[in-house]
């Protein structure tokens, strides 16, 4: 009977962490700072989605990249840019964003990947500080003293209007977060995931049975940047002001932070860092003074003890319980 | 001022802050040729190099080099502490975990030291005091003087010790051929944790001869980041590269700023180290390192 | 049946300087359809470097190579290993992470196409197409009699299975020719029975090999034809008889036979 259940768990994983995510809102309802859970929430969604694409770029493919957070800067600044800039409609921006996003990264993917392990770090990074300076200094971007943003209004509702705004946003956020870790599942478990883990297993191997490996590290960095830039997008008409800071070295290394606690080999472990990390020092006061240095512990401990992250160490865990070794995402 | 006038003015900044730049440069060399680790906690050296030198002048009422001397050694001892305590254990991880965990690191020394030290800027006394000198028409503060000279000393103290010390030579063994060095009797291991102690050392003199500036917490990564620029500019893993980046960047990041835009000052030293990698990923030297790249 | 005849692999005039030594000077050979080439040399004598030349990773001095009558000079690697042109390695190159099935699995990459669209939308053609590949790859694992270790990490298998597997993964890409890489190093006796005996299986499936091996009793056997390399260049080409009686073969193995027939003596 148990077995049946843990079967039953075991196959609809995907739809059951859905049914949660869903389903939260009504059980936060209750509490009194509900909304404030909420607005966390919200946050952990949309960093999720850059991790998730940041996953299938270091955990997949084995790229590393140390510049995530100019994606997901160029993504919220399309949007904000577009909406308060030239008052045009925000799905034009979103639309900007993943656009621009798509395009630069197909640009910078060719010679940017051709570089390997830790060179590939520093070209990323120098990347990353580029993108900030702009960010900093553009008389488009507000530079220094930033951008102000509008909300998001679907045909003329304003969805993260002062009433319901979290509940909203929240769905928002979520049902577009569920869609893409939707997509990046199927994508990993498929002839496009195996073809980026071979790439990172051994690419003289890649290379000599037919894979075209330029091919796929540009595809898959260009997914990560549209992943980043979506994010960015909600991100921007959600907390409704830009400045440069969100978007610099600080940014990537947190981005980076949640995939290595999560587990960067595996989708669910985009989310649940992103998760874990939103919320840790959200939901303990304690961590006010100390963020900084549990922050740097937590991460070396991490990368020591649990090299894999925490969702290998739950499907371990998982498979003990159910007494069967099968497969874990 | 006249056009030359202010040119040379770029220059004697641009070659000073060099000196600053090739210091950590080196420290990334050291590092990188014993353990082919990137260590993004490098600038942490140079910030806890400063704050150290303070709090001895300030709190223990040591003099001026007596301070700095026991600064150097105290983020000597840090460096080879997080040798053995962190990149010991993670000796065969994989590229990423490596980095990832000496930017944990450098996040920890930043967190540590916004703890005990609190946010503002802690300072020293000029090394000395009086008028600037004066170079035909440009101005070379006397600190700037210090900067470069102990720079230079440093740098040469270091080539001494790895051209005349057996452990210099062994060291240069190590990086070359770590199995074959393993076969002739050298402590790899040992070499491994000299190098994190020598290049903490060298990051905390840059921190020193900088700390009459102010540095506080987070200081540490600007100068983490231009060094770093430097050691690839250089061509990595080569000490005369990393010296001869160091001061390359120095000059024309001054000479950008002040020709251009200062603004775009960062921008610039990462464009440099963004066409280095693109274009000659062995640096702009033209000395054969033996990298893969 | 004219076209039995056009060569499957033909190198004319390679050459390969590394700075300033000569790896390869002007080689010329070829292969035919469903033959089986040995490939020999003392250790150094440049045969890996042959391989790497011909299968695109590192691009000739001068020469032309063609396959199937087509160019394949300076394509890249995963261009002539979708012409039907693969190679395994002497220092086996597996993807460690992934299970035995999976390394086969990605020898059906070239010849599926689901990309990045209709994998993440797991459209009906992506899912059967991904039923085929298992499907095709679980037989090739039972051609080389790794069927039970389907689900078993490929970095767990025995040195034997790991060539087995690589060999199994060269094969799911449907090649006219195979580069096989010393496949018997590292086997023992009964290993290296087996690895001919597969040997032969493929070369009945249509598949041309070429195989350099330090093994003399097996290249001996499998081969139609014998190729020797020495200091890169090419001082004997003939039928396995007539190359264990060549004069200048023998001069140049001379030293490495000896040491062979000593390691052999030991062993037994």
């Amino acid at each position: 009977m148990i077995k049946r259940v843990w079967k039953v768990i075991e196959q609809f994983h995907f739809l059951l962490f859905c049914l949660l995510v869903l389903s939260l809102p009504l059980i936060l309802r209750r509490f009194e700072a509900g909304d404030y859970y909420l607005s966390v929430l919200v946050l952990a969604g949309i960093s999720s989605i850059v991790v998730i694409g940041l996953n299938l770029l270091m955990g997949y493919a084995g790229q590393i990249s140390l510049g995530h957070a100019a994606f997901f800067g160029l993504g919220a600044y399309s949007s904000g840019i577009v909406t308060i800039r030239y008052g045009l409609s925000p799905w034009l921006g979103f639309a900007l964003s993943i656009g621009l996003n798509a395009v630069v990264a197909y640009i910078l993917a060719e010679p940017i990947l051709k570089l390997k392990g830790h060179y590939l770090a520093m070209a990323t990074l120098g990347l990353g500080m580029i993108f900030l300076t702009l960010f900093s200094n553009l008389a488009i971007t507000g530079g220094s003293e930033g951008l102000s943003v509008a909300k998001l209004s679907i045909l003329g509702y304003v969805l993260n209007s002062r009433e319901l705004k979290e509940v909203n946003y929240y769905y928002f956020t979520w049902s577009i977060a569920l869609l893409l870790m939707h997509l990046a599942l199927n994508l990993v478990n498929s002839r496009v995931g195996r073809a980026l883990r071979a790439i990172h297993a051994s690419e003289i191997a890649a290379h000599s049975i037919g894979v075209d490996i330029a091919k796929f590290k540009t595809q898959v960095f260009v997914i990560s940047a549209v992943y980043a830039g979506v994010a960015g997008s909600i991100f921007a008409h959600y907390s409704t002001f830009l400045c440069p800071p969100d978007f610099g070295l600080t940014q990537s290394i947190r981005l980076l932070t949640m995939g290595v606690i999560g587990g960067m080999s595996s989708i669910w472990g985009a989310v649940l860092g992103a998760a874990i990390l939103t919320m840790l020092p959200q939901l303990l006061d304690v961590f006010a003074e100390y963020d900084i240095l549990v922050y740097g512990l937590v991460l070396i401990l991490a990368i020591i003890f649990m090299p894999q992250g925490m969702s290998q160490k739950i499907s371990l865990g998982w498979e003990k319980l159910t007494g069967q070794g099968s497969q874990g995402s | 001022m006249k056009f030359a006038d202010q040119l040379l003015q770029y220059l004697i900044n641009g070659i000073t802050n060099g000196g600053i730049y090739a210091l950590i440069a080196l420290g990334f060399t050291i590092i990188y040729k014993s353990t082919d680790i990137i260590n993004f906690a490098q600038g942490e050296f140079v910030m806890l190099g400063a704050v150290f030198m303070s709090t001895l002048y300030n709190r223990a009422h040591l003099s001026l080099p007596v301070s700095f001397g026991f600064s150097v050694l105290a983020v000597a001892a840090v460096g080879i502490l997080m040798e053995v305590l962190m990149i010991h254990p993670l000796r065969d991880g994989s590229v990423i975990s490596q980095i990832m965990a000496t930017i944990g690191a450098s996040i920890f020394f930043r967190g540590s030291v916004m703890l005990i030290w609190g946010r503002n800027d802690l300072f020293v006394p000029f090394f000395s005091c009086g008028q600037p000198y004066r170079f035909f028409s440009a101005i070379f503060d006397r600190q700037y003087v210090w900067i470069l000279v102990i720079a230079l000393i440093s740098m040469g103290v270091l080539h001494l010790f790895y051209e005349k010390t057996t452990h210099g030579k062994a060291m240069t063994a190590c990086s070359a051929n770590k199995k074959a060095s393993m076969l002739v009797g050298i402590n790899v291991q040992t070499m491994v944790i000299l190098s994190f102690g020598l290049s903490a050392a060298l990051g905390a003199v840059a921190g020193g001869v900088l700390a009459p500036f102010g540095m506080k917490y987070d200081s540490g990564v600007t100068f983490g980041l231009k060094g770093f620029c430097a050691a690839i500019v250089g061509g990595l893993g080569n000490n005369v590269g990393a010296m001869v980046g160091g001061f390359v960047l120095g000059v024309v990041e001054e000479l950008g700023a002040g020709l251009i835009s200062s603004n775009y000052k960062n921008a610039l030293s990462f464009c440099i180290l963004l066409a280095v990698l693109l274009i000659r990923p062995q640096g702009i030297l033209f000395i054969r390192s033996g990298e893969r790249v | 049946m004219l076209a039995a005849v056009e060569p499957l692999l033909e190198v004319r005039g390679l050459s390969k300087n590394f700075g300033g030594v000569q790896a390869i000077q002007d080689l010329s050979f070829i292969v035919k359809p469903k033959s089986i080439k040995g490939f020999i040399g003392p250790n150094g004598a440049g045969k890996t470097t042959v391989y790497n030349v011909i299968s695109g990773i590192i691009p000739p001095t001068c020469g032309q190579i063609y396959f199937q009558g087509q160019k394949i000079t300076g394509l890249k690697p995963y261009r002539i290993a979708e012409l039907g042109l693969v190679r395994t390695f002497q220092n086996i190159q597996l993807f460690h992470t992934m299970t035995v099935l999976e390394n086969v699995m990605m020898g059906r990459h070239i010849r599926s196409r689901s990309g990045f669209f209709a994998s993440s939308l797991r459209l009906p053609a992506m899912r059967a197409e991904e039923r085929r590949i298992r499907e095709q790859a679980l037989e090739t694992l039972a051609f080389v009699g790794l069927q039970d270790k389907a689900q078993a990490a490929a970095s767990s298998l025995p040195l034997g299975h790991q060539r087995l597997l690589e060999i199994a993964r060269a094969l799911a890409t449907e090649p006219k020719l195979i580069l096989l890489d010393e496949p018997a190093a590292g086997l023992n006796t009964r290993e290296t029975s087996q690895l001919a005996e597969l040997i032969f299986q493929i070369r009945n499936r249509g598949i041309a090999l070429m195989i350099v091996e330090h093994d003399m009793e097996l290249v001996m056997d499998v081969s139609d034809e014998i190729m020797v390399l020495e200091y890169g260049r090419k001082i004997a080409e003939d039928i396995p008889r007539n190359i264990q009686s060549d004069p200048k073969v023998i001069a140049a193995y001379l030293g490495e036979m000896e040491t062979q027939s000593d390691a052999e003596a030991q062993e037994y």
